[in-house]
Formats: C-alpha cells, structure tokens, sequence
C-alpha cells in the first residue's frame, strides 16, 4: 500500500514546491496591490521559454540559469511598470482586466516566436538525472526541490521581517495610503515585491519544466491557477500561507492522478474509475470550498469594511 | 413617460432593419462560401455572449469568468439532445451509441440548453456569489475548469460522449430552405443566427432597461446605497447570474451549429479571456458596444487581419514579422492599447439611440 | 400613551475588543424628530448601521412598530419602513437624479422578473415614474432630473439622497450627517426641509448631526453619546445646560 501511494506522494512533494515558488508572487502582489495578477502564471512560462532559447544559444547553462532569473525578474518589473502603475487610480476591475491582457498578450507573443511547437526545456546536468528512493524511481529535482524551496522561503521571511524594504513592505500590504504619507516610497516597494516574485517564479520555472521537459504558451495558465488557489487556501497575503497551501495542493493532485491505482491496489474498487482527470477539478473544487466556508484562507487576517 | 417614439429611437430600428434586409439580399446574392458569411455567423454567436457577460460585469458589477462554462454546457446539452437517432451509433461509438435515443426540435433544444446552464448558474451562484470581485472571478473561472473536466469524464460517456467528439448534429446550414432535390432555394444560415442573437439581446436589453435593470446598475454603482434602497442583493445578483448563463448557454448552442463539432476541451479560460476583452473593448457597459466589438473582432481575426499569418511580399521583398501567430500579436497590442489608455472602449456606455442625441445624456438604455 | 416607532433596547456593538456601542437604550415616538449627538468616534453611526442592518447588533434588541427587526437584512428592514441617508454621500453615480430617485420605487414593485422584462407591468412602470416626477417636483429638483446625480452641487446631491429615501416610503427617516459640508444658509434651508417632509410625508426623524445650531432648532428630543454610552437624554434646552454633556464636548474639543 504504502509503495504504491509513495511515488505519488514524492511528485506530490516535489509539484508542491514549484506552486509554492509562483504561489507566492500572487500573495505577495495580492497583499500590497490587492490584484490577482493573472499574468504570473505566464511570466513563470515565459521564464521557461528564454531558457529554451539561452541553451539553444550555446552559452553556458549555469549563465543561461542566472541569465535567465534576471531576465524573469525584468519581465516581472517592466510589466507592472507598463501594464499597472498606470492604472493604480483605476477602479480594481480594470487593472485586473490589464492584467487579463497582459496574460493574452504573453501568451500570443510566445506563440509567435515559437510557432506554437512544444519546445525542449535543456537538460540540467544532476537535477535532471535519474535516481531510486524505496518504491519510487524519479529526478533528483524531485527531491532538491522542495529543500531548495524551503530555502529560499526561509530567505524571504527574513528579508519581509528584518530589513528595511521588507518593513516597507508589510507597512504598504497593512494600509496603503497611510504608508504613502508617511513618506514610503510605494513604487519602489511594488517595484521590489514584483522583481522578487517573478525571480521566485524564475526558479520554480527551472525545477517545474526540468520535470515536465517540454515549454509551449499554454504551459504557464494551469500551474498559475493552481499557485493562485494555493495562496488563497493558505490565506492570501500570507506568505508562509501560500507555501503550507502549495504542498497540500500539490500532493492532492497528485494523489488523485493515482487514486485508482491506489484504491485498485486497495481493493476498494475493481476497475479504474477514470478519476485521474479530476486532478484538476479537485483543486478547483478546493477553491470554492476554502472561499465560501473560510474566505481568509487558513493563515489570512479578517478585515472589516466600513460603511 | 410617453411612448412616443423620437428620432434617434427612429433611426436605430431603422438601422437594425437594414442590416437584417442586407443581410438577407447578401445571402441570396453572394456565394455562400464568402468570409463575410462566416464573420457574420461567428460574429452573432460572439455578440450573444459578450452582451450576456456584459450584463454580469458592466451592468452588475459582477466580475465573473464562468462564461466558457456555461458555453460548454449550452453547446453539449443542445447537441446531445439533437443528434439524429440513426446517426447516434456513428457519433458515440465507443459508446454503444449513447443511452439518449431521442432528438429534441432545434427550437427547444436551444432553449433547454439555456435553462441547463442557468440552473448550473443558479447552483453554483448560492455560495459564489457572496463572494468579492477579484475572489469571484476565480470562483466561477474554477466552475468551468470543474465543468470542462467532468464532461470529459469517461464515467459520463453514454451521455456526453467523454473527451470524443460530439458531430451531425443540426447545423447554421439547416435552416437554409431545399427544394425537393435537396437545392437550396432560399439562404436562410446567417439570416437566422443573426436573428436568435438579436431576438435574445433584445430580450437582454428589455431586461436592462426595466425596473429590475435598474437595481441591478444599482448594485454595481453602490451595493451599500442599494440595500439601503430595499434591494436584495442576493436574489438581484443570482438573477443576473442566472439569466447571463441562460444566454451564454444558448450563445454555446450557437456555437455548436457554427463550428459544427462540439468537444469539451476547447471550451477554455482563454476563451472567456477573448470574450471579457471583446466586452472591454466595446465598452463596459454598453450593448452596442459588445455587439460591434464583437464583429470587428471575429472579422479581423477570420479576414481582414489574416494577411498578417502569411507571408507577404512587396516588389519580390518579404516583409519582415509577417508569419504565423503575428496577427494575434497585433491583436494583443490594440487590447493593451485600449485596456491601458480607451478604457470607455468602442462606446463607453452610450448605446445606438444616444448616437443620434445631440446634447449628451446619460440614460444607458435603447429603449 | 405615545405612539411608539423605534425602539432600541441595550444596544451593544463589538468589533474584537473595541465596545463601538455600548448596553444603549432608546424611544423614538411618532412625528418625532430626535437628534444623536456626541463627538466623533462617540459610536453614533455604529447605531445607525446597527438599526439598518448594516451590522448585526452584538446584543440587544431593535424593534420597529413593536416588530422585533433585529438581524434583518438592509433591504428587508428599508422594506419595513426605515429609509436612511449616509454620512459619506451614496448616489447611484451612473444614473440620473431621475433614476436615482425611481430605483428606490423597486422596492414596492409588485411585478416580477418576467412580467418587468416583457412589459407586462406597463401600468405600474407608468405609476412609478409619474410618482418619482411629483416627488422630484415637490422638492424642485424636477428641472434637474435629467442630469448625472453625481454632477449636481454637494448640497443638492445631500438634498437628492434624502429624497431618494423619501421615495422608498419609510415611516422613519433615518439622517447620518445631512448638513455636513453645506454653508450655514444651506443648513438652515435642510432645517426647514426636514420640517417640512416630516408634515408632508407622515415622518418620524432619527438625524446625528453635527451642526449644533441645526439640532437644536429642530430636534424635539436629543440623545447624546460618548464611548458608545448615553450619557444625556432630553430636550435641546436641558441638553445645552447639561454638565455631562458639556464636559464631554469640551473635552473633545468641539463646541457646543
């Protein structure tokens, strides 16, 4: 039973760790800016898109990999420059819907330079090499990625709650006009937040399709959603949130790709269900359920509107 | 208020008059193979949809992203319940032809199509609904990524055919008039979808203009001020989701007959994306707006913008950029152009009649 | 005996450990105007929104005609005749003065969705629209019915917000702020105004108001609060020589 369930568990683990990387650019973003930032699931497909295109190059690959974060982070900062800031008096729907664009805009822009073809992620030398823990046979990025994911969270809470920017960022995410006049440069805090979260979302990129071997323009849309649903389940704005949300939902997913294996193995059912499928579904249906039973997701704070 | 028809009221029947007349001399005039009629056809079936998400974003307020859902499954129960018995072995194959051994007239297949879909609006508007903008809007795009996954599903198969596609069901083409040798006498396959489209945004636009239209711009200018009016939020917000969906399903019924196949995943996020940036584009908020917009974009993309796909050449020099996928690439640059700068769009939230005003009201409505 | 309204019995407002309102009792009899006063902060809203449905009271009991209203909805509460204005203007922005004013005729519509859409209720359409034209008129904003509410002068959109209470058909008004921000001759014509539609429209007045000249010109009674308590209760003369009540103004700064 267990080795059945344990390779699932090991993907589950280590998919989790990539929707926490991207998961928490829609917190952070959500926390200061208030906006879903539909584009950041295409930013981290764009990321993964450049590598192709660095490697084809003939540079080295770990210039292409550094090349490449900082080149994420660029996008990252120039869209919220182009495609945001302007709108930052605008009525919440109308950024969202600019955000809307910018996903569509992504997306065809990659689709024109790559003529709509899957394209091969290069080869990482170790990560992308084989290994056998117990019943599982699978990449070591299976296994570095959650340890590197938990490294770099460590990195960000401590640069949110000790240093100067990271102050600057919870004052902005608690009350956004009172920290403008108390003389935070907002711009330069949204700025920052971006740069970080697309990075993150730069390195998640690298592990996700080290995985899944292969980029196209649509690769982007499914992992953004589920990032988003994982930073609302963890309450959206909570950084640690969106992590502990990103682990659940990834080994939900992937427990349910092998749900009839598992509960064929178990006994329980005498031929498959065909219930691979709601993989997807699931963490859809999860969504709705945290909404409406818990809006603020397991760590959020409650607000009150006033009248 | 006096019933008095005015000029500009004149002029905008005058106008829909002649576009359904010239459309109509068009059909029996021109060889039905022409662009124009696809634009037109895609171009109806579009504008049904971007008025119905209209009414949920311009006019409530409601920011949902369910609209390829409630498409989907329009487009499934019309032509599950349409294709012809004998054909129903062919088409559901892996399936032992299905459990469903009946067909329903077009007519009702429609409406039924539209009634499905707003009784899953209805179902899942209960806890959706109580939800804030931005976390509505991935509530109901979550519904339909559940949706397009269950119909797919290969438990529900004898009914909706699993990931296979549904086919011969009734088409546009079908309502053009035969003769006994089976010769088209009379072209009747885009006068008819432009004319369900119209028949159902006229019944949308009733709606906007009516009492409860004006609880539910009421809603989206002021929740607060709009209870305090003695408007339920709940039930108004629920009936807007509802009827939105019972025309998004029929507008996915729509689709069926113009794409002439039906399967479950080509019903995308990004097809609700194009929908709600057609809406923008014509102006949140504004009827005519979606409708033009919608036009303009099925033409520019079926037609006038296809030579951006293709190589082109002038005097023997190719032009650079110009290759598969560049048109779409212009397309995103207009949508980012006006999202980021036009945010009235085509109209604001003028309608036809206000066109012809001379000094500048506000009353949103045609009628 | 007085033809009892309102009647509010130990109101309590929590939000986490703030008390807004606290353990706060009061009458409002018919054709009454009563004013709340009390410096800012004092919870005056709060029990407002409280009596609105805006809020679910912490403890207590609302009572409107001796109905026990308390958890309503807002729109269940203004359908049991209690309109209300709001401290920060609240107008419909993409509608008309007219439209502003005839979508608070929804309210009594006795047509449904079908029968609205189809024009099935042609006669009351006609009757909701001719009674928002005489409302519109009787307050002379009929020459401006056709322009945007929010384009209207500060003082009309305040004028223009009351009205649209008025055309829900409440029994009792209820006033967040009315004269905030107008000039002195503006207060005096809303003090007028306020007499005025309580004679025409059968109305009893719940105002907080700020403007003290105002309250005490019109009010026939005067609560006053401070820290969600009631500290005063009376008529405008026993309040102005009230020594809790002048402390607690003087404290606050403001004057009396």
């Amino acid at each position: 039973m267990w080795n059945t369930i344990f390779p699932y568990l090991l993907s589950g683990i280590s998919v989790g760790g990539q929707y926490a990387l991207i998961a928490i650019g829609y917190t952070m973003v959500y926390g200061i800016l208030r906006l879903i930032n539909f584009a950041h699931g295409d930013v981290f497909m764009v990321a993964g898109i450049v590598m192709v295109y660095m490697a084809a190059s003939g540079l080295p690959l770990w210039l292409c990999i550094v090349l490449d974060l900082a080149a994420t982070a660029i996008i990252g900062f120039a869209i919220e420059r182009i495609a945001y800031k302007p709108l930052r008096t605008a009525p919440r729907m109308s950024i969202m819907i600019s955000a809307i664009g910018v996903s569509y805009t992504l997306q065809n822009l990659v689709l024109y330079i790559t003529g709509g073809l899957n394209q091969i992620y290069p080869k990482i030398p170790w990560i992308s090499d084989s290994i056998t823990i117990g019943s599982a046979t699978t990449k070591v990025v299976t296994v570095v990625t959650p340890i590197l994911t938990i490294l770099l969270v460590f990195a960000l809470v401590m640069l949110i709650n000790h240093t100067k920017v990271g102050m600057a960022m919870r004052a902005v995410s608690k009350d956004f006009e009172t920290s403008q006049l108390m003389g935070i440069n907002i711009n330069g805090v949204i700025s920052t937040t971006f740069v970080i979260g697309s990075f993150l979302a730069g390195v998640g990129s690298t592990l996700y399709f080290t995985n899944y071997t292969t980029v196209i323009q649509t690769s982007g849309a499914m992992p953004g959603l589920k990032a988003f649903v994982a930073a609302v389940f963890g309450g959206i704005g909570s950084v640690p949130g969106a992590v502990v949300g990103a682990f659940i939902i990834g080994i939900a997913e992937n427990i349910i790709k092998g749900l009839d294996i598992i509960l064929f193995k178990a006994g329980l059912i005498s031929k498959p269900m065909g219930l691979a499928i709601f993989s997807d579904a699931f963490t859809f249906a999860l969504l709705i359920i945290i909404l409406v039973v818990k809006p603020t997701g397991l760590f959020g704070e409650k607000s009150i509107d006033k009248v | 208020m006096k019933k008095k028809l005015d000029f500009p009221h004149i002029m905008t029947v005058v106008i829909i008059i002649a576009i359904y007349a010239a459309v109509f001399v068009a059909e029996q005039t021109i060889a039905p193979t022409s662009m124009l009629f696809t634009v037109l056809k895609k171009g109806a079936t579009y504008a049904l949809v971007a008025v119905s998400m209209n009414l949920l974003n311009g006019f409530t307020g409601i920011f949902s992203l369910g609209q390829a859902g409630f498409m989907l499954i329009g487009a499934y129960i019309f032509s599950i319940f349409t294709i012809p018995v004998e054909q129903r072995g062919i088409v559901y194959q892996y399936y032992n032809g299905g459990i469903i051994q009946f067909t329903l007239p077009v007519v009702i297949a429609m409406i039924l199509a539209g009634l499905v879909a707003a009784l899953f609006a209805f179902l899942i508007g209960l806890p959706v609904l109580r939800l804030k903008s931005d976390y509505l809007a991935i509530a109901t795009l979550g519904f339909a990524e559940i949706v397009r996954t269950i119909f797919q599903w290969d438990k529900l198969g004898p009914i909706t055919n699993g990931s296979n596609m549904l086919r011969l069901f009734p088409t546009f083409n079908d309502f053009n008039i035969r003769n006994a040798e089976g010769n088209v006498v009379v072209y009747l396959s885009t006068l008819v979808p432009m004319i369900i489209a119209g028949i159902c945004i006229g019944i949308i636009l009733l709606l906007i203009n009516s009492t409860y239209g004006r609880a539910l711009r009421a809603i989206k200018d002021d929740e607060i001020a709009a209870e305090a009016m003695g408007i339920h939020l709940a039930s108004h917000k629920q009936i807007a989701f509802c009827v939105s969906s019972f025309f998004a399903g029929v507008g996915g019924a729509m689709l069926a007959m113009y794409q002439t196949t039906v399967q479950a995943k080509s019903f995308t996020t990004a097809m609700t994306y194009e929908i709600l940036l057609i809406v923008v584009i014509g102006g949140l908020g504004s009827v005519t707006g979606s409708v033009l917009a919608s036009f303009l974009f099925v033409a520019c993309s079926e037609w006038w913008l296809r030579f951006l796909d293709q190589k082109q050449y002038i005097s023997g020099h190719e032009i650079p950029l110009l290759r598969n996928g560049f048109r779409l690439v212009v397309f995103s640059f207009i949508i980012m152009i006006v999202v980021l700068f036009f945010r009235q769009g085509i109209m604001g939230t003028k309608e036809l009649p206000d066109l012809f005003r001379k000094k500048k009201t506000a009353e949103g409505g045609a009628k | 005996m007085k033809d009892n309204v309102l009647h509010i019995e130990n109101l309590t407002m929590q939000f986490g450990g703030v008390v807004a309102v606290d353990n706060f009792s009061m009458d409002i009899n018919k054709g009454e105007i009563v004013a709340l006063i009390g410096p800012n902060g004092a919870g005056k809203t709060t029990a407002f929104n409280a009596v609105t449905g805006v809020y679910l009271p912490t403890s207590g009991r609302v009572t409107l005609n001796d109905e026990n209203i308390t958890g309503l909805r807002p729109d269940q509460i203004t359908a049991r005749g209690i309109a209300r204005t709001f401290q920060n203007i609240r107008l419909f922005s993409s509608m008309t003065v007219f439209e502003n004013v005839l979508t608070a005729h929804h309210l009594r519509r006795t047509s449904n969705l079908f029968s609205a859409t189809f024009r099935l209720n042609a006669m009351e359409e006609k009757r909701m629209r001719e009674d928002t034209d005489a409302l519109l008129k009787k307050v002379d904003l009929y020459d401006l019915k056709d322009e945007m509410a929010v384009s209207l002068p500060y003082g009309k959109q305040r004028l223009l917000e009351i009205v649209r209470a008025l055309a829900s058909g409440p029994k009792l008004l209820l006033l967040d702020e009315p004269a905030a921000g107008m000039n002195p001759q503006e207060t005096d014509e809303l003090g007028e105004f306020i007499k005025r539609i309580r004679t025409e429209f059968d109305l009893t007045v719940f105002i907080i108001e700020h403007h003290m000249n105002l309250v005490m010109k019109i009010s026939d009674r005067i609560y006053v609060i401070e820290f969600g308590k009631q500290i005063a209760e009376g008529r405008p003369e026993e309040i102005q020589n009230n020594q809790a009540v002048i402390d607690a103004y003087l404290g606050g700064g403001e004057e009396l």
